[in-house]
């Protein structure tokens, strides 16, 4: 028997993987440990940081060509994303594009190993991941950005958005891919929804294999950095047709109408649920026999005085309206107790909710791509959180989410202002996908309005402290906290609207929301750019909230060769 | 989290700066770099607290061993002595390196 040798990159660290995958002699690092760049929200809570955050930047040649590789290291605090890693991750696609737009192609490649936003400062990495989330979009234009999820931890949470934005996606057999992790499925849904033990049907799930066989992944590998380099030619050279997932909205919408999830379905039908074409004319989505109320649907309503949503989707509620004598798009995700995804049921953004929301955006860009004045795009953000289930995870829950924030980033490209009125909760990925991507984000100052990546409780269990501890650490770290008076402190909030009853609004209150958007529209219009980087200009984020962000971004300015 | 700082004579001067491993379970990240002054210092921040004595014997040890002049820097996740020990040496090895082999 012959024994090849192979040189692993699974089992190196993020840097080593780096390094590994550039031509020898040609890498250097950007903001290494030596420039002690650490997070400093973790040494606030007594967490021991690491010099490099858990982000390594590289930047060489692959085969000659100028190649940058982002490395994710998933044994420091899970892969999380904090603020200085994920500033060093969106500044870096941010100076590529820089780079591609000024003629200078240089080549991205991500490699994933990470649960998500880092829960010990939590909404610095829902910004991060929506920056992060922006760069991709605007850069997959000039240039294939890659992702490579090798495994240990794969890619989970805010960042499997990322990933799905991704131009082709290189992934192993022991490389996992999904939104919710098994564990936190478990402890949101119960054991009966999802046993986190059962470790070979949640590889059959979710795992690369799987991933590949459905056309989630593009391309498996087995474990040799040789492997990955062809791969990434393969992808660079043209041999792997980009697939442009999130766009398929037809395609995916068309499954998740048909899908009777009654019955678990097993990962075997699942495949052929993905390539049947037949089954795909069953629609199972029907008009509810009882109209839930919630925050979402009362300013829905009140925004567009009443008319009836175009939706085909009862929990997406999308109409045009005038605001002000301007075309405006407002979509809200409401409860909808007869969905057929049970665990979608009370407002969750799931498999359904993120594809529509993606069709509704871009139908408005089509209708108006001929135009030069873009209808304006309202978010009407209440949304609990994604759908934590099985079947979510299964049939890839995170690209559906994915598929909304490719749309809202898309249209703001293409000149379309989108404010996000928060009227309600704006939770993790279901934030992300609904309202994160928009130019401007306003709120109303109330009790109900409350912005966070997990549950106090799934929070506590995650990070091993109880809950009295997480909301002292949130005294001294504002990015922890869930009230929208600590998340307006990070400086991304456009207004904070004081004095709306957001239960019971008055009319009063509800021209104050008008006035307070079409103030936001008036400064969109003003603006020069299309991207997010005003979040890092107001006055709160230079003076306080996002220090650390704009630092990392001027230390790779300067370190760029 | 706890913060620990020894510091020792020294002569010996380093090649290149260095640094070795990962704040990750059971393990710790070590920084090297030249002192310009003829002594090792170490500084070490730990979550696990209250091994004050065994990090200092650690660190004797490690100092009773080599003979370098630098600036050492340890961010610990609870790695054992064993760990630390094996760490120190890679780091040693790599600061007194010539080649980069990158």
């Amino acid at each position: 028997m012959t024994q090849m040798i192979t040189e692993s990159l699974v089992e190196s660290l993020a840097r080593e993987r780096a390094f590994q995958l550039l031509d020898k002699g040609s890498a250097y690092e950007i903001l290494g440990p030596f420039d002690r760049m650490e997070s400093p929200h973790l040494t606030a809570q007594n967490i021991v940081p690491q010099y490099d955050d858990g982000m390594i930047i590289v930047k060489g040649t692959l085969n000659g060509k100028p190649t940058v590789i982002i490395s994710i290291e998933g044994n420091f605090q899970g892969g999380g994303i904090g603020e200085v890693s994920g500033a060093k991750l969106a500044g870096t696609l941010e100076k590529v594009l820089k780079e591609c737009k000024n003629g200078h192609t240089i080549y991205p490649v991500i490699i994933y190993d990470t649960g998500g936003v880092r829960l010990q400062e939590a909404n610095y990495g829902l910004l991060s991941i929506a920056e992060i989330s922006a760069a991709i979009v605007e850069l997959r234009e000039y240039v294939p950005v890659v992702g490579i999820i090798p495994g240990k931890i794969g890619s989970f949470g805010g960042m499997s958005l990322t990933a799905g934005l991704c131009s082709a996606l290189i992934m192993t057999r022991e490389g996992r891919l999904g939104m919710n992790g098994p564990e936190v499925v478990e402890q949101e849904a119960g054991i009966r929804e999802l046993d986190s033990r059962n470790k070979q049907l949640i590889w059959k799930m979710i795992g690369g294999a799987m991933r590949n066989e459905v056309g989630l992944a593009d391309i498996v590998v087995e474990d040799d950095v040789v492997n990955f380099k062809n791969a990434i030619l393969n992808v660079w050279n043209g041999d792997i047709e980009l697939k442009q997932r999130t766009q398929q909205v037809d395609h995916f919408l068309t499954i998740f109408k048909s899908l009777n999830v009654e019955e678990k379905i097993s990962p075997e039908q699942a495949k052929q649920l993905f390539k049947d074409a037949t089954l795909k004319n069953t629609n199972r989505v029907s008009t509810p026999s009882e109209i839930v109320n919630s925050r979402g649907r009362k300013w829905f309503e009140l925004l567009t005085g009443g008319k009836q949503s175009i939706s085909e989707i009862p929990s997406v509620l999308v109409a045009d309206a005038e605001i002000k004598g301007l075309k405006a798009r407002v979509i809200a995700v409401v409860p909808n107790p007869e969905n057929s995804f049970y665990r979608a049921r009370n407002g969750e953004v799931g498999l359904l909710e993120g594809w529509a929301i993606a069709k509704y955006v871009r139908e408005a860009m089509k209708e108006d791509a001929h135009l030069e004045d873009k209808r304006l795009i309202i978010p009407v953000v209440d949304v609990p959180s994604q759908a934590f289930g099985y079947h979510e995870e299964l049939f890839g829950i995170y690209l559906s989410c994915s598929a909304a924030v490719d749309a809202y980033a898309s249209a703001r490209l293409v000149g379309h202002p989108i404010v996000a009125a928060i009227v309600g909760k704006a939770i993790s990925g279901a934030f992300l996908s609904h309202g994160m991507q928009a130019n401007r984000l306003i709120a109303l100052h109330d009790e109900g309005v409350n912005v966070h990546v997990m549950s106090k409780k799934s929070a506590a269990i995650i990070t091993q402290r109880t809950v009295e501890e997480l909301d002292l650490a949130a005294k001294d770290v504002p990015s922890m906290a869930y009230d929208i008076e600590s998340f307006k402190k990070l400086g991304a909030l456009y207004n904070l609207i004081e004095g709306i009853n957001a239960d019971n609004p008055s009319s009063e209150h509800v021209e104050l929301l008008i006035d307070s958007i079409y103030k936001a529209y008036e400064d969109i219009q003003k603006d020069t750019v299309r991207d997010l980087s005003n979040r890092l200009k107001t006055e709160i984020a230079v003076a306080s909230g996002r220090v650390a962000s704009i630092k990392v971004r001027e230390m790779i300015e300067q370190q760029w060769k | 989290m706890e913060k620990l700082v020894y510091s020792f004579p020294a002569s010996k001067p380093i090649k290149r700066p260095a640094h070795v491993g990962v704040v990750g379970s059971g393990d710790l990240e070590v920084l090297v770099q030249p002192s310009e002054n003829n002594e090792t210092v170490v500084e070490i921040r730990t979550g696990i607290t209250g091994f004050q004595d065994t990090w200092k014997k650690v660190i004797e040890r490690f100092v009773s061993q080599h003979n370098i002049a630098a600036i050492i820097t340890i961010n610990d996740f609870g790695a054992t002595p064993g760990v630390v020990t094996i760490r120190l040496a890679q780091a040693v090895e790599v600061s007194l390196n010539d080649t980069n082999d990158n």
